[in-house]
């Protein structure tokens, strides 16, 4: 079945802003909604959810949550959805939302980390891209300037990614087209087993986590190789692991090592440190579109086609 | 320690934790849903000690197989005992090697797991069962070793013990504490094929019932990370244990998010809560919601037995229980049990 492709952005359309999971102080979003005003020449549609009064770990109750993402899904004056902040809390909610409308008009759903969830529920369960892309902090401290932000603009307005990334010792050779998919590696394991489980055959797999201690992202990798995720796939993608936190014996040599050790019997590409990350370097991926990726001596590319 | 002397020990100090010793109901337990259940240990049997994850020295396990020798067992120690390959006790061959050794070794009768960690799912799908399989044999541990117990429950249906392991004896007994002891010789108890019944204290947010089923489970993490995986447990009319440690509350909420959206929770005869160490929120993270909101937030429109506080986990009180095998679960307004039948 063929991926569904949202209309992209033109001047004037509406983004919506709400926060399906974490809280978000308004003031972290200020810089983000000033920039995609004044700069990108878009409107800014605030959900509740954005700086609410809320005194929990999460920017609202479920209920309130929920509320808040179906209305702008609903909503034809919202073009597009950026999701404020991940955290955790999708999976609370991801169940209860209604996607009949957003199904008949697509919209694009911007965001990463917790949203990992959301992207790989839409992709499985409706065929409809999303944007794995930086969220409204990534604007903060001049971040609206670089490269990455810049990339969810482009890919927003309709403009094709042509992305280029450092060579790395452990890469493996090969070229291929396929469409892509992944995220943040704790939700696509969170996915296993339920309904919206990430669906890898034939894919480009791209995987970024922060914060994991180095068995965990074993466990979880091999998670996905035994569940028959790495098997069949075209390409791999190891974004950054930031913060990454090791055991008091050493968990093992290298882990990059440990990953490739895990799909050293495939033959597709496999590039390391692609700049996919909880930190700045966050390019735009549209979920479920096809993309070239190129693994070469001297360069690695990602190409969306 | 003779069986008598324990009997006495544990009246003694039962502190809400009551044993009763009965004869294994394995036959009765066969009738209603067939599980298989290794033959229990006799005199001068041999445990096998090995370590299918973490690194452990041959310091660490004397305790245990000096007990084990006591209670009338012989010990042979593996080669991954004492060997070390970063953070695992030996590489995956050798880790593989040694659990092999054991399982297919017709004198060893009961294979004790060293200590938990993490590296089981490296091996687990090279593990060769066909001995295992016509001969089983008991396999004891808990933490990493839910991987050895889920696979074990789903793919071979033989019961398996989730208890303490070599790295939890005490190094001295006469001055380790009576709840400590009683936990330790409630794996002999389970090897020397005694039934169980653990008593739990009153907890508000138990939900009140009387469940019976196989009781399934271990360790929460673990059992998240096997989900979709030739080892992932079904859960379907059995009673779910689980305990889990040094995880954020948050990531608790998240991995029982993935029990109930991966259809572990709707069909439950009962589930049972043992211990957890709750890592402390991040002051600017604080997640706000107890362990029992969590649970019951998942459950809530299901109608099973729920207890909290049962004495599993990663803590002193840590009873071995026999996963595989039919047990009741009693959850009323003064506490409860769960008993093996």
């Amino acid at each position: 079945m063929a991926i569904k492709i949202p209309k992209y952005l033109k001047k004037g359309d509406t983004i919506g802003i709400v926060c399906p999971s974490g809280y978000m102080a308004y003031e972290k979003a200020q810089e983000c909604i000033r920039v995609l005003q004044e700069d990108w020449g878009f409107k800014v549609k605030i959900g509740k959810t954005l700086g609410s009064n809320s005194e929990t770990y999460f920017s609202g109750t479920d209920e309130e949550r929920l509320q808040d993402v179906q209305s702008m899904l609903d909503d034809d004056g919202v073009d597009a959805l950026l999701f404020g902040r991940g955290g955790y809390g999708m999976s609370h909610i991801i169940d209860l939302i209604d996607f009949k409308k957003f199904k008949r008009k697509p919209k694009w759903i911007v965001g990463f980390s917790d949203i990992t969830l959301f992207h790989l529920h839409v992709l499985r369960t409706l065929k409809i891209a999303t944007l794995h892309a930086p969220m409204a902090a990534a604007f903060n401290n001049e971040g609206y300037k670089n490269e990455y932000v810049l990339s969810l603009k482009a890919a927003l307005k309709g403009r094709k990614a042509k992305y280029k990334a450092a060579t790395h010792l452990l890469n493996r050779q090969g070229e291929t087209t396929a469409a892509i998919t992944g995220g943040n590696l704790a939700l696509v394991v969170h996915s296993m087993g339920t309904a919206s489980e990430v669906e890898t055959n034939n894919k480009i797999l791209f995987l970024e986590d922060i914060g994991e201690q180095k068995y965990s992202i074993d466990r979880m990798m091999m998670q996905l190789k035994r569940s028959g995720k790495l098997k069949n796939l075209k390409g791999l993608i190891i974004g950054k692991f930031t913060d990454i936190a090791d055991t008091d014996r050493p968990f093992g040599a290298d882990l990059y090592t440990t990953i490739f050790d895990l799909v050293k019997e495939y033959n597709y590409p496999v590039c390391f440190d692609f700049p996919i990350s909880h930190d700045a370097e966050n390019y735009a991926i549209k979920m479920g579109v096809a993309y070239k990726f190129s693994v070469q001596k001297n360069k690695v590319a990602l190409t969306e086609i | 320690m003779k069986r008598k002397d324990f009997l006495k020990s544990s009246v003694l100090v039962s502190s809400g934790l009551l044993w009763n010793i009965q004869k294994s109901a394995a036959t009765l337990a066969k009738a209603s849903t067939n599980p298989i259940i290794p033959p229990s240990l006799k005199q001068g049997d041999m445990i096998g000690i090995t370590s299918p994850a973490g690194y452990i020295t041959r310091q660490d396990i004397l305790p245990a197989s000096k007990l084990m020798y006591e209670w009338g067992y012989t010990v042979r120690a593996g080669y991954t005992i004492d060997k070390r390959y970063f953070t695992f006790g030996g590489t995956d061959e050798e880790r593989l090697q040694d659990f092999q050794t054991m399982l297919d070794d017709p004198a060893i009768k009961a294979i004790m797991c060293a200590r938990g960690g993490y590296g089981a799912v490296r091996i687990i799908d090279k593990i060769d069962w066909t001995k295992f399989k016509k001969h089983p044999k008991w396999i004891i541990g808990f933490s990493d070793i839910t991987v050895l117990h889920s696979h074990i429950h789903q793919n071979l249906g033989i019961a398996t013990i989730h208890s303490k392991m070599c790295n939890s004896f005490p190094s001295d007994w006469v001055l380790a504490s009576d709840l400590q002891k009683n936990t330790i010789l409630s794996i002999n108890n389970a090897l020397k094929g005694f039934g169980s019944i653990y008593n739990f204290e009153v907890n508000t947010a138990n939900r009140v019932g009387v469940a019976k089923g196989v009781l399934v489970g271990g360790n929460l993490k673990t059992i998240e990370s096997l989900a979709a995986s030739t080892s992932d447990i079904n859960t379907d009319g059995k009673i779910l244990l689980v305990e889990d440690t040094g995880e954020y509350m948050y990531s608790i909420d998240r991995m029982f998010w993935n029990l109930k959206r991966s259809g572990k929770l709707d069909k439950l005869k009962g589930l049972v809560i043992g211990g957890f160490k709750v890592k402390p929120d991040d002051p600017n993270d604080y997640f706000g919601k107890t362990l029992e909101d969590v649970v019951l937030e998942k459950v809530k429109e299901y109608n099973y037995p729920v207890c909290f506080n049962f004495p599993v986990g990663h803590q002193i009180d840590n009873y071995a229980v026999k996963l595989g095998v039919v047990h009741e679960l009693t959850v009323h307004n003064a506490g409860g049990n769960l008993k093996e039948l």
